[in-house]
């Protein structure tokens, strides 16, 4: 069969057509995955050069509190609670590449240095909400610990099904990062990961583990439950 | 009939269809993304300016399945889109290009008569050049908008590394905001663009393939509005030359 030149034109541009309504709604053509994992590896090194422990995050002037417009998420059917009489007294272990770990019970953590921080919740979802936290610094654990020098990751872990999270440690260690337990001046609510979860408003709220219940210092990064589905590992803001 | 002379510089030829490629997957996967939360309102306030809260744009219109896969996809694609942009604007600017793109003198009334063409209010085509007024204007905007969505898309990228330029743009929520009217911009002009060279000028198609433009067969020419010219003129004879003195 042949073609002329009307028909080769007709035909090209119905295909293009085709392919470009085929292409609506999908992920894409499979063999541009490694082309994306490199560009998220590119970005991520883009994003570790842009990162100052010095850009502090501020809630704009007059933002109201989200309150209970805050948005509850976590992944079990129901609010996670710990169960004291199933699971004894709650308690926060920091381990792995440290000189001494450390188990602490909520009131250890209550009496470790206190901040208190008006910050942006950055979701990946493309919302903010703002909320007053209070816990103690992810930098001022580690201290107590004595990180070793080949620690490079952070792994914050939850009693909220496999939940984890893992952080570069200049993210972890930045001063906005905190073990929060306190929320808009109360202790932490169920919805919102109590007894203590990780907030900071340098990393998309998918990184910032709730229902806290390991940090382990590491040498490698171990992924995370969205990180390993496809979202960003970095997630930085 | 005359040889076709060239129109469009390689350059120009190549990011013009690099950028149509890229701005598709960048709107459509952005597009994605904001169906993940189609408002602008931070948590527990209201936002003034965006009658269509909570409306998802309809996912056929998406690219990336998913709000992870959408990410991936406009986080890779934005180099290309910006790389591309700065290789095209750099190249009209040191090879002179610019000249056609810029408003000059007149650019109004210029415009006011191409629009009283198309509505028939004037029976020629206004002889206005390469481009007319209505497209310089068009070709002028798109990088100027490029530009606001690349900008307002940096700040919300990174809300908190370059804080200050989330902050020149009003905070997190407004430069959400600029970034979504600059893709509008961009998709309603890009649209526009599309529809005048299949419904004026389809010869433009071929003159930003392969360069090659008769102008015999120039909107000009052939008196072109939307879906309604002339057939292009068969070879005229040629003049005759002057009476030898």
């Amino acid at each position: 069969m042949t073609i002329d030149r009307r028909r080769f034109l007709q035909l090209t541009g119905a295909s293009l057509t085709a392919a470009f309504f085929a292409a609506c709604d999908s992920q894409g053509p499979h063999a541009a995955q490694p082309l994306l994992r490199f560009a998220e590896r590119r970005n991520e090194t883009v994003e570790r050069w842009l990162f100052r422990h010095t850009s502090m995050d501020r809630a704009p002037r007059g933002a109201a509190l989200a309150g209970a417009a805050f948005p509850e998420y976590y992944i079990s059917d129901d609010v996670p609670v710990w169960d004291e009489k199933t699971r004894g007294p709650w308690t926060l272990e920091i381990g792995g590449l440290v000189d001494r770990p450390l188990t602490l019970s909520h009131d250890d953590l209550l009496r470790l240095p206190r901040v208190t921080q008006r910050v942006n919740h950055y979701c990946v979802e493309g919302w903010t909400a703002v909320a007053e936290w209070t816990g103690t610094r992810v930098s001022e654990i580690a201290k107590l610990v004595g990180v070793h020098p080949d620690a490079r990751y952070v792994d914050f872990a939850s009693f909220d099904d496999d939940y984890h999270e893992s952080w570069d440690l200049a993210s972890a260690m930045h001063p906005q990062t905190l073990i929060a337990y306190g929320m808009d001046g109360k202790l932490l609510a169920p919805a919102h990961g109590a007894p203590a979860r990780v907030h900071s408003p340098v990393k998309l709220g998918y990184k910032n583990t709730k229902y806290l219940v390991r940090v382990q210092f590491m040498a490698e990064r171990n992924g995370g439950y969205w990180s390993d589905q496809g979202y960003e590992w970095y997630g930085g803001t | 009939m005359p040889m076709p002379e060239p129109r469009h510089h390689w350059i120009v030829r190549v990011t013009h269809w690099v950028n149509a490629f890229a701005l598709t997957i960048m709107v459509a996967s952005g597009l994605r993304i904001f169906d993940a939360y189609p408002a602008f309102a931070r948590k527990g306030e209201t936002f003034c300016c965006y009658p269509f809260a909570g409306k998802i744009i309809p996912v056929g219109l998406t690219f990336g399945g998913w709000l992870a896969g959408a990410r991936n996809w406009h986080f890779a694609m934005m180099w290309l889109l910006a790389l591309n942009g700065l290789v095209y604007l750099g190249f009209i600017y040191l090879h002179g290009e610019w000249r056609d793109l810029v408003p000059r003198r007149g650019q109004l009334r210029d415009a006011w008569e191409m629009a009283r063409f198309y509505v028939f209010a004037r029976p020629d085509h206004p002889r206005q050049g390469k481009h007319n007024a209505l497209q310089r204007a068009t070709y002028f905007a798109l990088p100027l908008f490029g530009i606001a969505a690349v900008v307002s898309g940096i700040a919300i990228w990174k809300p908190v590394e370059l804080g200050w330029l989330t902050s020149i743009l009003g905070g997190y929520v407004w430069a959400r905001y600029w970034h979504f009217l600059a893709m509008v911009a961009l998709v309603v002009l890009s649209l526009a663009h599309v529809f005048m060279v299949f419904a004026v000028d389809p010869y433009a198609l071929r003159a930003m393939t392969t360069g090659g433009y008769n102008r015999d067969r120039s909107p000009e020419a052939r008196n072109a509005r939307p879906f309604w010219w002339k057939r292009p003129p068969a070879a005229a004879p040629a003049a005759l030359p002057p009476e030898a003195e």
